[in-house]
């Protein structure tokens, strides 16, 4: 099959990419949701 | 006709200040100088090749210099905090934007013009009988580099690194006037020059598309 | 929740299916086989990267004329997934390039305007990481991301009136240029799958930069108490 690793590669880094930056939006909507939690806990703390 | 009175007086100003130190114009020569001496080793800069090359080569040096030299449009307004004083002189803040991207042409086109001579002798590239010539393709891309670029500037201006920032969002956006004015520039410097109006009138389009979205959004670049 | 899952299955199915389809439905191409088949990602890629960065623009006009915080989570979520495909499609352009036409890259008018706008994008991302004060950093940007788009027909016309060195291959030219009909349902379908994937990554960034803003408020009344 002439030409398949140049097919699987394109098809596997593309799809790699999505899949990484998806994973940053993850990661990061993670990391904020705590960053709100711990905000507003310090916020009713103060009150 | 405020709007033409209050350029005509601000573009006055703006000229005075870079006349009195010439420190600008200066300094702009002498970067495209060094960046021609330091194209020339790039290349072997025979006759045919010169011709080849040397018109992209001098734009780009035009563009290196410009993005250097709109610094301080807005940056020196925001230092010495004079943009509110300068917003409310006129009714219209385009009047501001055509001052300054006017002065900037002109600064530009002069220093394009004081170095076109040392270009063709550095190059061994003929330009007197293109002179003319030269000098619309010239005005015509200067005037493209000024408007994008004194646009960008008020926006660098207000962000950190600045002086990386301009550079960054100026020459990307430029790549279409790079590509024009060079093709003119490489028809008039052929061993039979020719113009090509289909460049002439892409850097005419591209001027009057950046003059507009300026004359839109200008007053929003200046809000503090 | 529930919803946010099966939307994830929906598309993560859509764009399976336009895969299988580019490998099983379509047609082999004549001369350059299987390699062809990347056309089908890459292009539709291409595609969904202007929609992004169109939505960006609209965004980006709307922040300047009504400064809807929004607009402006709109416009940089735009921005960031339009960079993503772009990215992808400037990277499966020469892995189908090299062994299609022995070249990893070409000046051509549609990769060079790809590469300028992707660099355009980059700036107004870093733009944005420049500018700390919220309703600054979005002004400054949109106005920048309105001269940007404003600049991409003239890159493209400027590069292909005078830089289009090679002739298009027939394939290039897009749908209804050669394309067989298979081939062009094909093609479809994976515009559909990748814009639906544009739609989910849009959607969760945009939820990011609105809690953003969220914490941000909280911050405020936190400092100000």
């Amino acid at each position: 099959m002439k030409n398949l690793d140049s097919v699987f590669a394109a098809y596997l880094i593309g799809w790699g990419i999505f899949f990484v930056y998806y994973l940053t939006v993850a990661r990061r909507t993670a990391a904020l949701r705590n960053d709100i939690e711990r905000l507003k806990n310090s916020q009713n703390r103060s009150k | 006709m405020g709007v033409l009175s209050n350029t005509a007086a601000l573009l006055g100003k703006e000229l005075r200040t870079e006349f009195r130190s010439r420190e600008l114009l200066t300094t702009t020569i002498v970067f495209i100088l060094i960046v021609l001496v330091l194209f020339s080793f790039t290349f072997d800069p025979t006759v045919g090749e010169s011709r080849r090359f040397g018109p992209g080569l001098l734009w780009l040096a035009f563009l290196f210099a410009a993005s250097l030299m709109l610094q301080p449009c807005f940056l020196r307004e925001l230092n010495n905090d004079t943009l509110s004083a300068l917003r409310l002189s006129v009714s219209d803040p385009f009047a501001i934007f055509l001052a300054k991207l006017g002065a900037n042409t002109l600064f530009l086109l002069l220093t394009e013009l004081l170095l076109l001579p040392i270009f063709a002798i550095l190059y061994n590239i003929p330009v007197a009988a293109v002179f003319a010539k030269l000098v619309m393709v010239f005005f015509l891309g200067s005037l493209g580099v000024s408007t994008a670029g004194t646009a960008l500037s008020a926006i660098s201006a207000q962000a950190r690194m600045r002086e990386l920032m301009l550079p960054l969002l100026l020459l990307p956006l430029l790549t279409p006037v790079l590509v024009a004015s060079t093709e003119v520039t490489i028809g008039l410097l052929d061993r039979q020059p020719f113009v090509q109006w289909k460049g002439v009138g892409f850097l005419a389009v591209f001027d009057v598309v950046f003059l507009t979205a300026l004359w839109i959004f200008g007053e929003y670049l200046l809000e503090e | 929740m529930w919803r946010r899952l099966i939307g994830g299955i929906a598309v993560l199915g859509l764009v399976g299916a336009a895969a299988y389809a580019s490998f099983y439905v379509a047609p082999e191409e004549r001369t350059m086989g299987l390699v062809q088949r990347i056309f089908y990602l890459h292009a539709a890629c291409g595609l969904t990267m202007f929609t992004a960065f169109f939505i960006c623009f609209c965004s980006n006009i709307t922040y300047v004329f009504r400064r809807s915080a929004a607009a402006d989570a709109l416009a940089v979520s735009a921005a960031e997934v339009g960079l993503v495909f772009s990215t992808v499609n400037l990277v499966t352009g020469p892995i189908w390039a090299h062994p299609a036409w022995g070249i990893w890259w070409t000046w051509d008018a549609r990769l060079t305007s790809a590469f300028v706008l992707w660099l355009l994008y980059i700036a107004y991302l870093l733009l944005r990481t420049l500018v700390e004060e919220p309703e600054r950093r979005a002004l400054l940007s949109a106005l920048f991301g309105i001269f940007a788009f404003l600049d991409v027909p003239l890159v493209y016309g400027s590069i292909r009136w005078w830089r289009t060195q090679h002739p298009q291959p027939v394939l290039m030219g897009g749908p209804g240029s050669g394309l067989e009909p298979t081939m062009l349902k094909v093609f479809f379908f994976s515009i559909l799958a990748m814009h639906a994937l544009m739609a989910l990554l849009l959607i969760d960034r945009f939820g990011l930069e609105k809690m953003r803003g969220e914490a941000d408020i909280v911050r405020r009344e936190l400092e100000a108490a």
